[in-house]
């Protein structure tokens, strides 16, 4: 297939206008979305739930250890009542303030927090006073009437003292309580509120979380770090500062920030002393399952996208691959290389691809070869008439029908070709064919051979037609009038040409002879020889028919009768006739024997 | 990989940074021991068990340099007027030591103090010391008129009261004072003898023994810790009930005792050593007062004087009472 011109079936240079978004990245780019949007939705969704758990643990948490630092720091102060309760449960005798200052020492034994307490008679002067630094003092009779400690215990049988920093430092108390009986008069304690280190530091939550204690406004009272207490009240402003959030968002959690460190915090009421428990945990451990999970999500979602990543692009690749490969295939095969094969073996429905592109190529050779032979009958029928012999099966076989052969030459040629140059002949014969083939091609008639200047023609085969013997006249006259037009310019030029043509009709054999690679397609009999020998007796602008074709036409188109002649190979006389148009000379008969070079093919 | 493994290897790899941190911040500390007691010191001891308790192990991380003269603080100045920063990461010092150290102001200073140290310059106030120095005080002063009130609980009979004291200590003319006022409210004639320093004991030791009295306090410092011993042995000797501020005193022969527990105290300040040696500032730690007192009794010591335990009601109010 050599000698087939290249045909590209895509535009030239498809490799350079590529689409800009290539099939890879798309394919690429969604897969990997496709991957990576849920893993990253789930990681955040769970991030987002476990946040809200962990949250709502914590708040959990918080509180029930506020309750429980609150409930110990009620049980301390209630503790301290009962044992203060112990000291005013007799009445005042005239000489008990030995026994009382006993209790009052035993309950200094047994209450390590009390420092010093002051045993009151219901009148509310002191009777004794016992402490653990300073002296005591025996029935000195002060008036404590008017003290608020003894005004409040008369009142609610307790009462509870503000809190007092001692040199500005150390948290003390006053704690007073009435007795059930009136006569047993009241006891004032003064509380060193340290000793709730004990319970404050004994609270842990988690490894570093803790719990204070602050009053109503905001004053320290304990810290696991006692020094944070004894700071006094210089010390208390951040603690006060955090007391102050928390009571305005209803105790729940809350992340403040304490000393430049986030800490989740919460508050609880000691209802007994109206002091305020808070229990707080730095952000960075009561966060730190979550911060963990986050990691682990984080890793799971840099897993995933690897993953993704590695998948998406096998994947990409497993696509474009092929199509690549089709699409180099399908160039190819356009260039023209029908031989190309593209050989993919996805299974999928690629390769069903590629093997319908095989196919189409071996369709391809298949047409190409259709397409050359369609090519080659065209050089003895008209395009049309090759096509339809190329897709009409038998056509081309031999058979017998009813044919036109016309025959043409030229006039005084062989005085022409003695004389000229091979290039003024070649120019001649190149204008004259010129002429000859564009008639034949109107007339859809068929030429089957030429050498030198005379042809053969043949109508209605081997396609039929309705009038044979009115298309074959109507071509002679086309052709004697396109021949005699540039034979005009000829003569001017100083070469006596003419033109004749002898057209017969009759049945005669025709189908394809010769041998693999060279085939012609022709008519034998004496049909052919008649129209040959008409031929060779038509004077220059003449064209003789024989008397069937003269029948034929009759009615369309007038034939002048010549007279009968005898004419060679023939018994007898023929009647000759004459096509009588303008360009023709006088009918004649005397026509000589022309100087026909085609050979007649003697039946 | 099992689900533990991997969150273990996560959260290790969460973790590292910190490990490294605190692998990076551990570095030996120099603390110097400033003391005007001998050795064995049980308070140094009691500050040793403190700091082994907060994590340090000896000759590891942490390094003890003890400057010890023994009733000679001229010497702990000469010493310290030579300290500079660099010489020790902090220096502790115990009861009359700390007077030597005021003018140390580059280096952080721990001190237990039985008088007040505020009185004594080296902290502005307890709650907010503003200086390189912060500590513990004992509440020597507000005892002290406690100490003779629990000595005549015990001892009712005592009239006159044989008061030994150390001038060289701070706060000790307030704690002369303090018991003054005690001893004339109790209906008691004190008599005071003062000393100065160890090289004076022994006289003030037989002015003691001279004076006719019948008890004897002793003011807690130092030189008298130290001598604690022989102290109680003349005051046996010459069957004088004696009161005493701290109940190494009294088992060391004491017969009463009344005071904050030392060695607990010095525990504790190793714990203020701990939090000044990772960087924090002993402007902003205040100074610590014992809220918990001893009330110590040698029951020895009290058949031996013949006191009569049973009829008063010292006993049952005693933290410690020694057989």
């Amino acid at each position: 297939m050599s000698e087939v011109k290249p045909q590209s079936f895509l535009p030239a240079g498809g490799r350079e206008t590529r689409p800009r978004r290539s099939l890879f990245c798309k394919y690429f780019a969604t897969l990997f979305v496709a991957a990576v949007v849920p893993l990253l939705l789930g990681a955040v969704v769970e991030a987002s739930f476990g946040y809200r758990d962990q949250r709502r643990q914590i708040s959990e948490v918080l509180r029930v250890e506020a309750r429980s630092a609150a409930d110990r720091i009620e049980a301390f102060t209630d503790g301290l009542r009962d044992q203060l309760g112990w000291t005013v449960q007799f009445p005042w005798g005239q000489d008990d303030d030995g026994r009382h200052k006993m209790d009052a020492q035993r309950l200094l034994q047994q209450v390590p927090a009390i420092a010093s307490v002051s045993l009151l008679d219901e009148t509310g002067s002191e009777r004794v006073f016992v402490s653990r630094l300073r002296l005591n003092r025996m029935s000195r009779g002060i008036d404590m009437s008017a003290d608020p400690a003894v005004i409040g215990a008369r009142a609610n049988k307790v009462w509870y003292g503000p809190l007092e920093y001692q040199h500005d430092s150390e948290p003390y108390m006053r704690i007073a309580v009435a007795g059930n009986l009136p006569a047993a008069g009241f006891a004032v304690a003064e509380v060193n509120l340290k000793l709730i280190w004990d319970v404050i530091a004994a609270i842990r939550i988690g490894k570093t979380g803790y719990a204070i204690v602050v009053d109503d406004s905001g004053h320290l009272i304990a810290h696991p770090d006692i020094s944070m207490v004894l700071r006094g009240r210089a010390g208390s402003a951040d603690f006060g500062r955090i007391k102050h959030l928390l009571g305005s968002t209803s105790g729940g959690a809350v992340l403040t920030t304490f000393r430049g460190s986030p800490i989740v915090a919460l508050s609880v009421q000691a209802a007994d002393v109206g002091w305020t428990v808070i229990a707080m945990q730095p952000v960075t451990e009561a966060f730190a399952s979550i911060r963990a999970a986050l990691w682990r999500s984080a890793v799971l979602i840099v897993l995933g996208v690897l993953i993704a990543l590695a998948l998406a692009y096998w994947r990409a690749h497993r696509m474009s691959g092929p199509i690549t490969q089709l699409e180099e295939g399908v160039e190819r095969i356009g260039s023209g290389q029908f031989d190309h094969r593209i050989k993919l073996s996805s299974g999928d429905e690629l390769e069903q691809l590629a093997v319908r592109f095989n196919e189409m190529a071996s369709e391809l050779t298949i047409s190409q070869q259709k397409s050359a032979r369609i090519d080659r009958l065209k050089q003895f029928l008209a395009p049309q008439v090759a096509e339809l012999v190329e897709h009409s099966d038998g056509l081309l076989e031999g058979q017998r029908r009813e044919i036109v052969a016309v025959f043409g030459d030229l006039r005084g040629f062989t005085a022409f070709s003695t004389r000229a140059g091979p290039d003024v002949i070649m120019a001649v014969l190149r204008e004259y064919y010129e002429a000859v083939g564009a008639v034949t091609t109107r007339h859809e008639a068929t030429l089957t051979k030429f050498a030198g200047d005379g042809f053969m023609l043949l109508v209605n085969a081997p396609v039929a037609c309705q009038k044979p013997a009115n298309q074959a006249v109507q071509l002679a006259i086309d052709l004697q009038a396109a021949v005699q037009s540039i034979a005009g310019r000829w003569c001017a030029a100083g070469h006596a040409l003419g033109f004749g043509i002898g057209i017969a009709m009759g049945p005669a054999t025709v189908g394809t002879v010769g041998y693999e690679g060279r085939l012609d397609y022709t008519a034998v009999g004496s049909v052919v020889n008649l129209a040959s020998r008409l031929c060779s007796l038509a004077k220059d602008a003449q064209i003789l028919a024989d008397s069937i074709v003269a029948e034929s036409v009759a009615d369309s188109i007038p034939l002048v009768s010549l007279g009968e002649q005898r004419i060679k190979g023939y018994d007898g006389t023929l009647e000759i006739f004459a096509v009588a148009h303008r360009n023709s000379p006088a009918a004649s008969t005397g026509a000589g024997p022309g100087e026909g070079k085609v050979a007649t093919q003697d039946a | 990989m099992r689900r533990r493994d991997f969150i273990r290897l996560a959260g290790g790899a969460v973790a590292w940074p910190l490990v490294a941190q605190a692998q990076e911040a551990r570095k030996v500390f120099r603390i110097l021991w400033v003391s005007t007691a001998t050795e064995p010191d049980p308070f140094l001891d009691g500050f040793r068990e403190g700091l082994r308790a907060t994590g340090y192990v000896e000759g590891k991380n942490v390094i003890f340099e003890t400057c010890c003269s023994p009733g000679n603080p001229q010497a702990l100045r000469e010493f310290i007027s030579e300290l500079r920063r660099g010489d020790a990461d902090l220096v502790v010092s115990s009861g009359p030591a700390t007077r030597a150290m005021t003018a140390v102001t580059e280096v952080p200073v721990l001190f237990a103090l039985s008088g007040d140290p505020v009185a004594l310059g080296v902290v502005k106030s307890l709650a907010q010391p503003g200086t390189n120095f912060t500590g513990a005080t004992f509440l020597s002063l507000e005892l002290a008129g406690k100490r003779v009130e629990l000595l005549k609980d015990i001892y009712p009979k005592v009239r006159k009261l044989a008061v030994l004291s150390n001038t060289d200590h701070p706060g000790e003319p307030s704690e002369w004072r303090a018991t003054m006022q005690a001893c004339n409210g109790l209906g008691i004639d004190p008599v005071y003898i003062p000393f100065f320093g160890a090289r004076e004991l022994d006289s003030a030791l037989r002015t003691a023994a001279g004076v006719v009295a019948d008890a004897m306090l002793v003011f807690p410092d130092a030189v008298t810790m130290v001598h604690r011993a022989s102290i109680a042995a003349l005051a046996l000797a010459h069957r004088l009930p004696s009161m005493f501020g701290w109940c190494e005193y009294c088992e060391a022969g004491g017969l009463l005792s009344y005071g904050a527990n030392q060695r607990a105290t010095y525990y504790w300040l190793a714990s203020y050593a701990d939090r000044i040696l990772r960087g924090e500032d002993p402007a902003t730690l205040p100074v610590m007062r014992p809220e918990k007192f001893e009330l110590a009794i040698n029951l020895k010591t009290a058949r031996r004087l013949g006191v009569q335990l049973d009829t008063s009601s010292i006993l049952f109010r005693a933290n410690k009472v020694i057989a």
